[in-house]
């Protein structure tokens, strides 16, 4: 029993990059809703991704110019999105502001995936009082409502990324924490596990080859969705005045420096920050889900 | 009979450790703070020992398993302590701002409902269609809209181009408040008194706020009312309804819909965590003199105490809804067992 | 009978139609502290105690015209150190309490013991008051001061009412009053108070001086500047006073509906130094900083042209001023600066990194826009690198005491109307501590002594003039510019009087 080679387990029903061609290659012909909203979302993500990465290619003008342009210009000509009160390229500000919000969100999501889903393998996997502890502390967590936990951490901790990106990170934890453990319970219920278990397969090899691929699947669409709440949390943040100190441009920011121009008329000032925050959002989101809906029918038919 | 009662008193048994936890979490996270909060707190003349004299009043000068021990007594007396900046206690502000958090709160709950519900229930009765793929776009995009950028659109649109409606506030200027303030809910507060013209004056003011709150939640629901209908329409019942003949729109609307709600129902016990949340910024951007802008407030002014408190209130709160919405889904839906 | 009394009432109602009070809804977006003269040291509150109270001395509306108050007379001894105050007769209190000599005691006793902020405006010139006999006062003050009788007309030295306010604690809300309301001498009551929303005075019958004209003054508080706009286009209120977003100002001067009163703030906007131990003890890196500020632009930049840049610390409008040695430094002198900096060693591979700290929640929100705009002409010189910091204000001054800022925005109102009080709190060496400053000079101090003892107005301009132009050398502070206040009014309403005090006084508005 001790020597039970690997290669003589049953097998893993098919891995996630099969899952993901093979849906890919049927996607044309199943030509549904799902599939042109998860084409919507991965264009918009990879739009963002692009310009975060690249932003001299979308603007050749400085953010942080004050004298890019006439103060408040309404959009048009050179000045695309026109300009804010200090005379800086609204364009230009929203091309490398995704940086800020994207990095913030993206580097979130990961310190709370790294956190939750070992987590929350380890208790779904192990079980007892481990289990229901913990369980109970990411319940009640998870109840609260993220943005006034991670309202006072800011407040708390001051401003600066790490900061903002830990306060950011903290309410998201338990989400992956559920999803894992949820997950692994019910797949270690499962009759090939049972078999491999049977086999002699150790605990590590179990939540390696057949618990942890599978999880993977859900998780990323979790982590895709997750990005788009961090998103909007990040930008929450910002707006109240929590989020990063001055210097780096910022949607969120700009959204509550421009809401004091509305009245007098000066409406792009806060139109387009929004518009990006949503856009960006609902990338993600769109991609998350429209992921889960196709992988998901593949995953009840195991 | 005894079998609910049995559910029922371990569900409440169970709100206690959870409470615990979540005022914990409060705890930890208040104590997070770089450096001493009573020094952020006080002025240029603040002498050495006036420091230590706060430091001892707030018990800040204890080890920190005393000062937890103290902070759950405290709590258990419902004592949330006082304010370190303004001479007064801490559940003094929060009791005059709790209540147009709450009016504001349910109004947009109400108008998330009544968005949400019947569009998901349309939806999935005209699955596939045209009016079900923007139905299910619309859910989606209203939930990526920052709850600040729809109202900042809404004042633009309804209260700077077009003059229509108020941007701020729950009163008008020319109306006095402590006219008819009894309750704190305004809108019950100006009917006891019979005060229409008052009452006009509060229900409009809470119309762009309640839209705000709304319409970003109405997604959320419409889904979920969508994707339940969707379910009870395919069942038993439906079927067994639609034999007897009954007229489709009592089917739909009536019976599926009716299973359909209790779902919904839990969910929105979760979605009340997303509801305060969305207060908090609707309040901020509408200069609503509630729960969230005074938590904005106190922290800006580093009192503690006052920011603590009103954490505490917020994890009550969850913890209590949560607690009625498990009982209520327990008492109506049959499938529960107990 | 009937018809008797219908023809009665049918004459009374037209009487009924005057006796309806004339009400002012006054807006605005200032907060009150605490009402209480120990504590409280802001511009709003100190408004309130200017009306629902008075001090032994007062300044004729509009003016600064410094005349008694409470006071029927005051005299000072020959050194200058012994003030004699007689209260004029028969003072009372709004509820007929009262008020005599061992009230007045009491209450600048008072502020005193509760050692709130403002006590340092009595303890720090006054040593002692003595009750000759009910109407006589006595200040014997630690040194002498020409312009303490200026100082006598702020509210720490306003008298407080023995029987309402407690004598050990400081008070917050009128509520924790005992009888549950504030108790004054002033030209109007406070009839009612519920914070951030509205204040309500009504007139004094038992005010000594000219009575109001509009019976009823109700202050409107508003969150921010964009509803308190709105609300002024609207006409839901009839005054709109501080403060309005820069944007709006433009929008509600062009407003042909709206009167609009400008008044020369009185408030300074500077740059502070930490200069004992930062990296600018070196007053060369700080003159290169003064070099660099280009403050017609930042103003353009961040308040589209409002305010008037400054160019001494003693602010436009006072006597005493003196704009020639920063004026000669100039504005955005690239070259001078880069002459400094290459001097001390920087370059442009090392160039001289600092954090510019700037505070978010006490100035108002245009003030991370000040400090980015400030950052952008520091580092027109190449030599320079800068970080934006900020904090909140309670932070913020913790970390000017512990010395933790470097170079810091901060803004400056009076205490009292005198150059001194524009200078000598900043950079004498006892004085300089206060703000995190920590400058200190023998030469300077030498001139604030000069300027404090005199009191021939000559002697002290030439002080000023010296102190003046030995700043642009050393450059302690910075000076930047000067508020402008805006105060708009619908059509009906007149009587707006704030002089260069800015102590705005309700019994002289009129509402049509």
């Amino acid at each position: 029993m001790k020597n039970t080679r690997v290669s003589q387990l049953p097998p893993s029903p098919g891995g996630l990059l099969n899952r993901a061609l093979h849906a890919f290659s049927t996607a044309g012909k199943t030509y549904g809703a799902e599939w042109y909203i998860l084409l919507v979302g991965l264009f918009i993500v990879v739009f963002m991704i692009f310009m975060t990465a690249f932003p001299w290619l979308f603007t050749s003008f400085n953010p942080s110019d004050q004298d890019a342009g006439p103060q408040l210009a309404a959009p048009g000509g050179i000045h695309l999105m026109g300009t804010d009160n200090l005379g800086r390229d609204i364009w230009a500000r929203m091309v490398w502001g995704a940086q800020t919000i994207l990095g913030v969100a993206f580097a979130a999501a990961l310190i709370s995936s790294l956190i939750g889903i070992p987590l929350g393998l380890l208790s779904g996997f192990v079980g007892g009082p481990l289990d229901r502890v913990l369980s109970l502390t990411m319940d009640s967590v998870y109840s609260f409502p993220g943005l006034i936990l991670a309202i006072a951490f800011a407040a708390m901790m001051g401003p600066g990324v790490v900061n903002i990106t830990l306060a950011v990170a903290v309410i998201y934890i338990p989400t992956y924490y559920r999803l894992v453990r949820g997950q692994t319970i019910s797949i270690r219920e499962e009759l090939y596990v049972e078999a491999a278990q049977v086999l002699g397969a150790k605990r590590w090899t179990i939540l390696g080859r057949y618990i942890f691929p599978n999880v993977i699947a859900t998780t990323v669409v979790v982590f895709s969705v997750n990005i788009a709440d961090a998103i909007m949390t990040e930008a929450a943040l910002s707006y109240i005045g929590l989020g990063l100190p001055a210097g780096m441009p910022d949607w969120g920011m700009d959204l509550s420096m421009g809401k004091k121009f509305l009245p007098s008329g000066s409406w792009w000032l806060i139109t387009f920050p929004g518009m990006m925050i949503m856009t960006l959002a609902l990338g993600f989101t769109l991609l998350g889900e429209g992921l889960a809906e196709i992988l998901n029918p593949k995953l009840l038919e195991r | 009979m005894k079998n609910l009662m049995r559910y029922l008193g371990m569900r409440l048994l169970l709100t206690i450790p959870m409470l615990l936890i979540l005022l914990t979490v409060v705890f930890i996270v208040m104590r997070v703070i770089p450096g001493d909060p009573v020094s952020a707190m006080l002025g240029d003349h603040a002498p050495v020992k006036f420091v230590a004299e706060k430091k001892h009043e707030l018990g800040l000068d204890k080890p920190i398993w005393e000062q937890y021990i103290d902070y759950l007594a405290q709590l258990s007396r419902f004592d949330l302590g006082r304010s370190m900046i303004l001479q007064e206690a801490v559940t003094a502000p929060i009791l005059e701002k709790l209540p147009a958090t709450i009016e504001l709160t349910l109004t947009g709950l109400l108008v998330a409902l009544g968005i949400g519900i019947p569009l998901g229930a349309w939806a999935a009765k005209n699955r596939r269609s045209v009016g079900d793929f923007t139905a299910r776009l619309y859910g989606n995009i209203v939930y990526c809209i920052p709850f600040f950028w729809m109202g900042l659109i809404l004042q633009m649109i309804f209260g700077v181009a077009f003059d229509w409606l108020p941007i701020a506030g729950r009163v008008g200027s020319r109306v006095m408040s402590s006219d008819f303030d009894q309750t704190g809910f305004y809108l019950v507060d100006t009917l006891l008194k019979a005060d229409l013209k008052a009452f006009t004056d509060v229900a409009i003011h809470l119309i762009l706020p309640a839209l705000t709150l709304g319409i970003t939640l109405s997604g959320i629901f419409l889904r979920l009312t969508r994707a339940n209908m969707l379910d009870s329409l395919k069942s038993d019942f439906v079927l067994a309804a639609r034999a007897r003949g009954l007229p489709e729109g009592k089917v739909v609307y009536g019976h599926a819909l009716g299973n359909a709600f209790v779902p919904v129902l839990t969910m929105l016990g979760l979605q009340f965590a997303v509801l305060l949340s969305g207060a908090i910024l609707t309040e901020t951007t509408f200069s609503w003199p509630g729960m969230g802008r005074l938590l904005l407030e106190r922290i800006y002014l580093r009192d503690y105490p006052t920011v603590q408190g009103i954490i505490v209130i917020f994890a009550l709160f969850v913890s209590v809804i949560s607690l009625l919405v498990d009982i209520i889904h327990a008492l109506i839906d049959p499938r529960v067992k107990y | 009978m009937k018809k008797i009394a219908a023809i009665l009432l049918a004459a009374l109602l037209p009487l009924a139609a005057f006796a309806a009070p004339s009400t002012l809804v006054y807006g605005t977006t200032e907060k009150l502290t605490d009402l209480d003269t120990g504590s409280s040291w802001d511009f709003h509150t100190w408004e309130f105690f200017q009306n629902i109270s008075e001090g032994l001395m007062t300044y004729t509306p509009g003016t600064t015209n410094l005349v008694p108050g409470l006071a029927e007379k005051l005299t000072a001894n020959a050194k200058g150190d012994e003030y004699t105050v007689v209260l004029r007769k028969g003072l009372k209190f709004s509820n007929g309490d009262v008020l005599d000599a061992n009230v007045m005691k009491w209450s600048i006793d008072r502020v005193v013991a509760l050692k709130g902020d403002p006590e340092s405006l009595i303890s720090s010139y006054v040593d002692n008051v003595t009750v000759k006999d009910a109407q006589t006062l006595v200040f014997k003050l630690k040194l002498p001061a020409g312009y303490f009788p200026a100082l006598l007309a702020t509210p720490p030295y306003f008298p407080t009412n023995p029987k309402v306010y407690p004598a050990d604690k400081l008070v917050h809300d009128p509520t924790e009053l005992t009888g549950g309301a504030y108790v004054g001498v002033g030209a109007y009551k406070l009839v009612s108070y519920k914070r951030d929303q509205e204040a309500v005075f009504e007139k004094n019958p038992n005010f000594h001086g000219e009575a109001g004209k509009v019976d009823r003054v109700t202050i409107r508080y508003y969150a921010d500047s964009t509803t308190l706009r709105l609300a002024l286009d609207k006409g839901e209120i009839d005054l709109a006073y501080k403060s309005l977003n820069p944007a709006d100002i433009v929008d509600e001067q062009k407003n042909a509906k709206v009167n609009t009163i400008k008044l020369d703030g009185a408030q300074i906007r500077y740059l502070a130094f930490e200069n004992s131990q930062s990296v600018f003890k070196d007053k060369n890196l700080r003159l290169a900083l003064a070099y660099l500020v280009n403050r017609q632009e930042l103003l353009q930049k961040v308040y589209l042209g409002q305010n008037k840049p400054l160019y001494s610390m003693i602010p436009n409008g006072m006597w005493g001023q003196d704009t020639g040695p920063y004026k000669a430094l100039g504005d955005a002198q690239v070259g001078k600066a880069d002459a400094l900096l290459k001097a001390a060693g920087f370059t442009a591979a090392k160039p001289f990194a600092f954090d510019l700290w700037y505070t978010t929640s006490h100035y108002g929100d245009a003030e991370v826009n000040q400090a980015e705009v400030l950052k952008a002409q520091l580092e027109k010189s190449t030599l320079i690198k800068v970080t934006l910091k900020s904090a909140e204000w309670a932070t913020y001054k913790t970390q000017w005491k512990n010395k933790q800022m470097a170079v810091y925005l901060l803004g400056w109102y009076p205490d009292y109307i005198d150059p001194d009080d524009y200078t000598a709190v900043f950079a004498r060496t006892e004085d300089s501590v206060g703000m995190g400053i920590n400058y200190s000079s023998k030469e300077m101090d030498a001139l604030f002594a000069k300027e404090g003892a005199a009191s021939d107005i000559a002697v002290r301009t030439a002080a000023f003039k010296q102190i003046q132009a030995l700043w642009a050398k050393e450059n302690p502070t910075i000076p930047l510019w000067q508020g402008d206040l805006y105060v708009f009014t619908q059509k009906n309403v007149g009587g707006v009087k704030i002089g260069p005090t800015l102590i705005f006084n309700y019994n002289q508005l009129t509402i049509k």
